[in-house]
């Protein structure tokens, strides 16, 4: 029972990734048909905020899938070696690239570019994956045991334009919701056809599945066929709300509409599928980790989902409503080296008199002696002698920089050693 | 069993994608715990420097923190990459464990740094200030749960074994592990220590130049104060962490100090080992002094050679011991800066000893060079095993073929070489922009708050 517990976790997880990092990828992919340099700008500042809580969701499906069900885990990552690496740098990539764009002043073509195509590898990769997956893969004793290019079949590369499909969906519901303007209208324009695109693979894919698949989809199951046909209907008429819904009030319905199909398509997966998870053999029950570890990941994860929900949840919330430009900090007013003239008459503590040579090089034996001792005392060198002297001492070094720098630092604050303003006027 | 040649190839990838990772981790971990304090200092104080403090440093953060998630992203799925066979055996203990660090740290940072690094005029100060520390909380728990992984690995505790995977027979035992209860405190406070030299490096660097000194003087003495508490302190936790790993693991602490022959007593210095004879071609040392620091004042113990451990146990010996230099001798380094520094402060010149400054400015990667020094020591001294004493590395591969390990190896050099540029010209880019100036005539210090929405 708890494996199962375990699978409906991980399907939750990847579930929520596909959605969330979904539209993100999408508004990615996206931004490469766009012309304006401000709009790109746009898109990419559009998700500066999610997409690192967004992508957290594919890590948890990582992890999930490792401590929940290793066998399956060792055996897909093996099994599918070069897509993942490919997409595993282009996420870094991506993520380079977002940030970079986001620290820098105006926008920059060559991140844009970098931004758009990264997305567009992800998602052929993932899609890539999905396809490997779900054609099978062979393994033995929990791990992979096939060649270099299985991942590669005609099966995988129509998941992966099937995918890209799914993700612009998503990504042009996002833009409808989240902008105005012309990128509202054109993420409105988008929608429909991108809906059909979206049906086209998905029957496309579903039928193509029962060849792909080695192993024979059970449908004489009647609560399997139900759940699928439930599934198959809800997706059917969340496409139709989408369809609806593209280029009309509200605008946070085509989002919905395609959550709530990406959600059915999932469902009624996995309601073909289960309980194997790759084919032809490698099911939940056969590839689970051991009871105390599902529980303790049940335990741990479940009981944090919630919270962690409760903060993302916020955190959207934060940034809920059209996106608007960052309001305006205050103006940084070019380098600051012009205070530099003003500032090297601010006042500091005079320095102090030197005295003969002898004296100084006297002091800096005694201090390089003293430190040296310090250093050995640290370094617990006397615990041979006393197990007593070297914490002692340590805990007496450290109390005497803390009240050193607490003097120090008064007494720089009180001569204005810290004082922005005088400096800056 | 897989070809050595993919052994080898896994391991490279590993090891760069690894200390590549980490060293972001090294500095955000400390930043983010930085950014907090001057956060609520300036909330509290109404202090524009302080305002002016934390929008510098987020600018380099925020794109810190970036690339340190999507490098660790790519850390979360090489396990089952390249490590398939150590990823069935272990996912039942690690793969918790790192379930753990995403749900609880992974999503706690992601859920908040938008807001920190975007919620600045949107939200309230308060928001803000809260997200800050609960970015701190989400990046001291990833430290936690992965240095908890860690340790099991060097020092596997609380598991029974069935057809060749482990599984946990006490949770307490796997996560609080003996050996985390070193490590544990030593990593804690050595990614405090580098954010602190990166901080100090660059506000010695505008001291020098003679730019922005307000910022410079402040967060020039907040660094060293920082390391000149901590700094001894590390040294006593690194010297009670070798010591236990000695315990745990001989043949580490056998490699590190450079010997094969339990005969010596100083402390090596440079040393060319020739694995295949059993000794170095070459040694430079201090004599008693390995003695001296193995508790023995009278410097006559002899300090363990390698030759104690059977053969094919044994790892090799460059690593280790450069490894090992390369932190300890950085750490002595950074304990002398931050002796001058107390020493200087005293005096009441620490800001204007023009010569310890142009050296604080080579001391700002000293901490994440110390970390790797330390992680390449760790690692490669606990070889040939993978999970000590239980899975050896050469046993823990995925059934890949050389042509695919050796492309994704490439892949992540040319990558991660590219990144590193762009990361090391992106700081100097931003430190020579320098922080913006905040007070203008309209603003005054009594409406501080009115500064961050103009």
């Amino acid at each position: 029972m708890l494996d199962v517990a375990s699978y409906a976790l991980l399907l939750f997880a990847l579930g929520a990734y596909v959605l969330l990092d979904g539209y993100d990828l999408g508004i990615g992919v996206l931004s490469l048909f766009d012309r304006s340099d401000q709009r790109r700008k746009e898109y990419s500042e559009l998700i500066a905020t999610a997409w690192d809580a967004n992508e957290s969701w594919l890590i948890l499906a990582g992890v999930v899938l490792w401590a929940g069900l290793p066998g399956v885990y060792a055996t897909v990552l093996s099994g599918v070696y070069l897509p993942l690496i490919v997409m595993l740098l282009a996420i870094v990539l991506r993520g380079t690239a977002i940030e970079l764009q986001s620290a820098a002043p105006g926008y920059r073509r060559g991140w844009g570019l970098v931004f758009g195509l990264s997305s567009l590898v992800v998602t052929v990769c993932q899609g890539l994956v999905i396809g490997a997956v779900l054609s099978g893969l062979p393994h033995r004793g929990g791990v992979f045991s096939g060649n270099t290019w299985d991942w590669l079949t005609p099966y995988s590369v129509l998941c992966a334009l099937g995918l890209v499909a799914v993700y612009l969906l998503a990504g042009a519901a996002w833009l409808q919701d989240k902008t105005t303007g012309t990128a509202h209208g054109r993420a409105g324009r988008l929608g429909r056809p991108l809906v059909l695109a979206v049906a086209v693979a998905g029957l496309v894919l579903g039928f193509g599945l029962s060849s792909a698949d080695p192993q024979h989809l059970r449908f004489d199951q009647p609560l399997r066929t139900a759940l699928f046909g439930l599934a198959v209907a809800v997706a059917v008429v969340c496409a139709a709300i989408a369809w609806y819904g593209f280029g009309r009030r509200p605008d946070w319905r085509p989002f919905a509409a395609v959550a709530g199909a990406e959600a059915a398509g999932l469902l009624a997966l996995v309601a073909a599928t289960a309980p194997v998870v790759v084919p032809p053999d490698l099911t939940v029950h056969t590839a689970a980790g051991p009871h105390g570890s599902q529980l303790f990941l049940l335990i741990g994860v479940g009981g944090c989902m919630p919270v962690v929900l409760a903060y993302n949840i916020y955190a959207w919330w934060v940034f809920r409503g059209k996106f608007a430009q960052p309001p305006a900090l205050p103006d940084a007013a070019g380098p600051s080296d012009t205070a530099a003239a003003a500032e090297r008459s601010a006042p500091v503590a005079p320095p102090a008199s030197d005295g003969p040579w002898a004296v100084v090089v006297a002091r800096r034996v005694l201090l390089t002696l003293l430190a040296v001792a310090v250093a050995a005392v640290s370094q617990d060198v006397f615990g041979g002698v006393g197990v007593w002297i070297d914490r002692v001492g340590v805990a007496l070094f450290a109390v005497t920089a803390l009240a050193v720098w607490i003097r120090s630092d008064h007494r720089s604050s009180a001569a204005g050693a810290f004082d922005l303003q005088a400096a800056e006027r | 069993m897989a070809s050595p040649a993919v052994v080898d190839i896994s391991r490279w990838q590993f090891a760069i994608t690894a200390i590549f990772h980490m060293s972001f981790p090294a500095l955000t971990v400390g930043l983010s715990l930085f950014l907090a304090v001057m956060y609520t200092v300036h909330l509290r104080t109404g202090n524009p420097l302080y305002l002016q403090i934390f929008r510098f440093w987020k600018k380099i953060f925020a794109v810190g923190f970036g690339l340190g998630v999507v490098a660790g992203t790519v850390m979360t799925f090489e396990f089952g990459l390249n490590w398939g066979r150590y990823a069935h055996a272990v996912g039942p203990i690690l793969g918790v464990t790192i379930g753990m660090e995403v749900i609880t740290a992974f999503f706690l940072e992601a859920g908040f740094i938008g807001i920190m690094l975007y919620g600045d005029g949107r939200v309230r100060p308060r928001t803000m200030a809260f997200s800050c520390w609960m970015l701190v909380v989400g990046t001291l728990l990833s430290t936690t749960w992965i240095l908890s992984a860690n340790s099991w690995m060097q020092d596997p505790t609380g598991f029974t074994e069935v057809d060749g995977q482990f599984r946990a027979s006490n949770w307490w035992h796997v996560l609080f592990n003996p050996a985390f209860s070193y490590r544990y405190p030593h990593m804690l406070l050595a990614v405090l220590i580098s954010a602190a030299w990166f901080i100090g490096g660059i506000a010695a660097w505008y001291l020098v130049k003679q730019r922005a000194l307000p910022f410079a003087r402040r967060t020039l003495s907040i660094a060293l104060g920082v390391l000149a508490v901590l700094m001894p302190v590390q040294l006593y936790v690194g010297d009670a962490t070798a010591a236990f790993m000695g315990a745990h693991q001989p043949a580490k602490l056998e490699a590190f100090e450079g010997n094969w022959k339990t005969d010596n007593n100083g402390y090596n210095l440079i040393v060319v080992p020739d694995t295949d004879k059993g000794e170095n071609r070459f040694q430079v040392g201090i004599p008693h002094l390995g003695a001296v620091i193995g508790k023995d004042l009278s410097g006559k113990a002899h300090v363990p050679g390698l030759l104690q451990t059977p053969k094919d146990e044994r790892p090799d010996m460059w690593a280790p011991f450069y490894g090992f230099r390369a932190m300890y001798f950085t750490a002595l380094a950074m304990f002398g800066m931050a002796f001058a520094g107390v020493v200087l402060r005293w005096r009441g010149r620490l800001f204007t000893a023009r010569r310890f400054h142009r050296l604080m400015i080579w001391m700002a990667p000293a901490g994440v060079v110390a970390i790797s020094g330390g992680w390449i020591t760790a690692e490669t001294g606990r070889q040939p095993w993978v999970v000590h004493g239980l899975i050896r590395t050469g046993d823990a591969v995925s059934h890949l073929s050389v042509g695919a390990a050796l492309a994704g190896l490439i892949g992540f050099v040319a990558v991660y070489a590219l990144l590193l540029g762009l990361w090391i010209r992106y700081i100097v880019r931003t430190v020579r922009t320098g922080p913006e100036h905040l007070v203008t005539d309209a603003a005054t210090a009594d409406h501080p708050t009115e500064i961050s929405h103009a």
